[in-house]
């Protein structure tokens, strides 16, 4: 009988075994290209490596094209009592792994990279994750740049989930041939100074579009995500009530879109669509409102140099992209993971992250090293690209988000995509504010 | 003490049911793990609010009160059951004539067609949705609105407006399972003894008489099974509006399951999301007793076989 029962043993393992490897094909990479702060995350296989072999086994789970396989080998060189296995999979894979790990109590590895959009996921769960001020972190707050250390923590301050990575600072890529072709001087300072503020880009934008017959930039949502940035308080206060009615931030970064949309100054190219790639190439419009990780996509589709430039947005810049590290509950080793994560996360590190694979760091000590300084870039008409982006990334403001930030934005884009598709605006942002109230209600 | 005597050959007996049990058990397994407990827990779940992170809270029918006067989930209902008849009615009226043409013995390639025709059900999800953004673009140069501008229609925006979003995800629908639902259609034909179309041709018959007299009364079982199949399949539709319309889910194209899996993965409402669920349990149960009485008495008016 208990031949029978190996066999059985046997054959229950390796069909569950199966069905556990059947994986979900359905991570749809093209509407979500936009919260990955890398070039590529087409690839959807989880490669998993372990880097030393010291007694200490750190399981690192982390998306993207990040090269820290190549930081590990040398903190594990230094610390040979460590050994980090790094697993990296596709982003949103990764993040549902996570989520579903924390809700079970169990698997979650022992530091984990967080999307900066997808942290707001995570912030009701202050129990899964270690406070990083318990190990120290309030130490090396002050290298990095406040609003980003802000995210990471929850609304009163004193619980920080993760150390920041690298960020996506915001700018405005232009082409310097439209601008030319409408009469303008197209130098990055020229441009800075002629589109200073939101007015401005919409009197330029009119110009252009007399001139040219082209529009000043791609769709409404970057508009809208720029003036969004720039405001103080967004969709949540602090404590987590939507006063997105209470004041007039929100309102007029959506009325300012709707009225370019109305003009017919901005173009109706929803992002990640072909057209919109396709047109980054063909200049059919003149600006992107967009931040320093869009620069390889740019350079993807438009191969000509000197071409694209880039300057400031007018009035401030704003953030899209950048991650954390944290280390959750679980971890056996919660002293030893937050010493790797600070490591990694020192601007020295920071910086060879930024020469590797291109991650902006979010230490503003790295923005005074000369390596960083007088990184030129010959594609951009070969001015100092860092500093633009530096500069953008000194000028966000802290706000805070909260965990149903990201279902509210949709439901105004929702709203600003109706208006391009000819709704009325009034209509459109009472119908937004209904959908908000019964998300909220769930 | 004769016990242990009866009891080694009662385990004997028994050790022969319990091997047999043993070696079905792996289903059996797999399905309370994967299946029947999801389903008892989503039943429980949805009496309860729970982000999926903090503790569950009891709320009684507060989920079902909210997802019934939420007007998204009822246009979430009609939205399945629009796209479902628009994308499985031509499906199958297509699927037929593709099948019999490719029975036929007039055609030549035959197997590079079947072959071909099969192509779309394989095909990647995400290459579907690259295409089919193609096809259907709200830009005036999107294949579908440059079609329609040689009739001087105007450029439509198939991603947000009524109509245009169903047509696009029920072609998705029709174009992904067309192919499959034709390889039934043609396994069922090629049961049917080839004497009685001679038979008919001798005596004169079209080809439209052929189909109509001979093909679609002899194949009533496998169309009533690809009918069925295809009903509830077609409310579990989920994909297609996933991928044509983004995370957002406008609710012009909005499915139940869509409906469900927003509120669970994006809202992290898992309580009206499982409420939702038992909702759609419902409908199909209600569905398959349909679907049960229907074949059942058309088992018994007549013999087919």
């Amino acid at each position: 009988m208990s031949k029978f029962l190996k066999l059985a043993g046997v054959s229950v393992l390796s069909v569950s075994l199966m069905a556990a490897c059947g994986g979900d094909e359905s991570s749809d990479a093209a509407t979500n290209g936009g919260n990955n702060n890398n070039e590529d995350n087409s690839n959807s296989d989880t490669t998993e490596e372990t880097i030393g072999d010291g007694d200490i086994e750190l399981v690192f789970w982390e998306f993207g094209n990040t090269g820290y396989d190549k930081l590990i080998e040398e903190y594990v060189a230094d610390n040979p009592h460590v050994s980090i296995n790094l697993q990296n999979s596709d982003m949103n894979d990764m993040h549902d792994n996570l989520f579903t790990s924390i809700s079970a109590g169990t698997g979650a590895p022992d530091i984990t990279m967080i999307e900066e959009a997808q942290i707001e996921r995570y912030r009701n769960a202050e129990d899964a994750f270690t406070n990083l001020y318990d190990h120290g972190a309030s130490d090396v707050e002050g290298e990095f740049l406040e609003w980003v250390w802000k995210n990471g923590e929850n609304a009163e301050g004193n619980f920080l989930f993760g150390l920041p990575t690298d960020i996506g600072p915001t700018v405005m890529f232009y082409r310097t041939d439209v601008f030319e072709e409408a009469g303008f001087d197209s130098s990055p300072e020229a441009v800075s100074e002629l589109v200073k503020t939101w007015d401005d880009f919409e009197s330029v934008a009119k110009e252009i579009y007399e001139a040219t017959g082209k529009q000043m930039t791609d769709a409404g949502e970057l508009v809208y995500n720029a003036r969004r940035d720039q405001s103080t308080e967004q969709y949540f206060s602090p404590d987590g009530e939507l006063i997105i009615e209470e004041h007039n931030q929100i309102k007029d970064a959506y009325e300012y879109t709707s009225s370019l949309l109305n003009e017919g100054l901005v173009g109706d190219i929803p992002l990640w669509t072909p057209e919109w790639f396709a047109g980054m190439g063909d200049g059919t419009y003149a600006t992107m409102l967009a931040p320093a990780w869009m620069q390889g996509v740019i350079k993807d589709n438009e191969p000509e140099e000197g071409v694209w430039s880039i300057t400031t947005m007018p009035e401030g810049a704003g953030n899209w992209g950048g991650s954390y590290l944290a280390v959750p509950a679980e971890s056996e080793n919660p002293e030893e993971a937050y010493k790797f994560i600070e490591w990694l996360t020192a601007p020295e590190q920071q910086l060879k992250a930024f020469q590797g694979y291109g991650l902006f760091p979010s230490a503003p000590a790295v923005y005074d090293m000369p390596e960083f300084k007088e990184y030129e870039d010959e594609y951009f008409g070969g001015i100092a690209t860092a500093q633009v982006f530096s500069e953008a990334a000194q000028a966000v403001e802290p706000v805070f988000k909260g965990s149903l930030y990201y279902p509210v934005d949709d439901e105004v884009k929702q709203a600003i995509d109706d208006v391009a598709g000819g709704a009325e605006p009034q209509g459109a942002w009472e119908e937004a504010i209904e959908r908000i109230k019964r998300i909220i209600e769930r | 003490m004769e016990k242990p005597k009866k009891t080694r050959r009662m385990s004997e007996k028994k050790s022969t049911a319990l091997s047999a049990y043993v070696f079905i058990s792996p289903f059996f397994i797999l399905f309370a793990v994967f299946g029947l407990f999801p389903m008892i827990f989503s039943f429980y779940l949805s009496f309860f609010r729970w982000d999926g992170l903090a503790p569950m809270e009891f709320t009684g029918w507060r989920n079902f009160q909210f997802i019934f006067s939420d007007p998204v989930f009822y246009s979430s209902i009609k939205n399945t059951f629009l796209i479902g008849i628009m994308g499985t009615a031509p499906q199958i009226v297509a699927a037929l004539f593709l099948a019999f043409a490719l029975n036929s013995q007039l055609i030549r390639f035959r197997n590079t067609f079947r072959t071909m025709v099969f192509l779309p059900y394989i095909t990647s999800i995400v290459a579907v949705a690259i295409i089919f953004g193609v096809v259907f673009n709200n830009q005036p140069f999107g294949f579908a609105n440059y079609f329609l501008s040689l009739f001087d229609i105007s450029p439509i925006r198939w991603n947000a407006e009524y109509w245009p979003v169903k047509i696009a995800i029920a072609t998705m629908v029709f174009w992904r399972w067309v192919g499959y639902n034709t390889i039934i259609f043609l396994a069922g034909m090629q049961s049917i003894p080839k004497e009685l179309y001679e038979a008919a041709k001798i005596d004169g018959a079209t080809v439209f008489q052929q189909i109509r007299l001979i093909t679609i009364p002899m194949l009533k079982p496998i169309i009533m099974f690809v009918v069925f199949t295809a009903t509830i399949g077609s409310f579990q539709l989920f994909t297609e509006p996933l991928i044509f319309l983004g995370r957002g889910l406008r609710e012009e194209g909005i499915t139940i399951v869509a409906y469900l899996w927003r509120d669970a993965f994006i809202y992290n409402s898992f309580g009206t999301a499982s409420a939702a669920a038992i909702v759609l349990f419902f409908i199909i149960i209600t569905l398959t007793a349909v679907n049960l009485l229907i074949t059942n008495r058309i088992g018994r008016s007549k013999n087919l076989g």
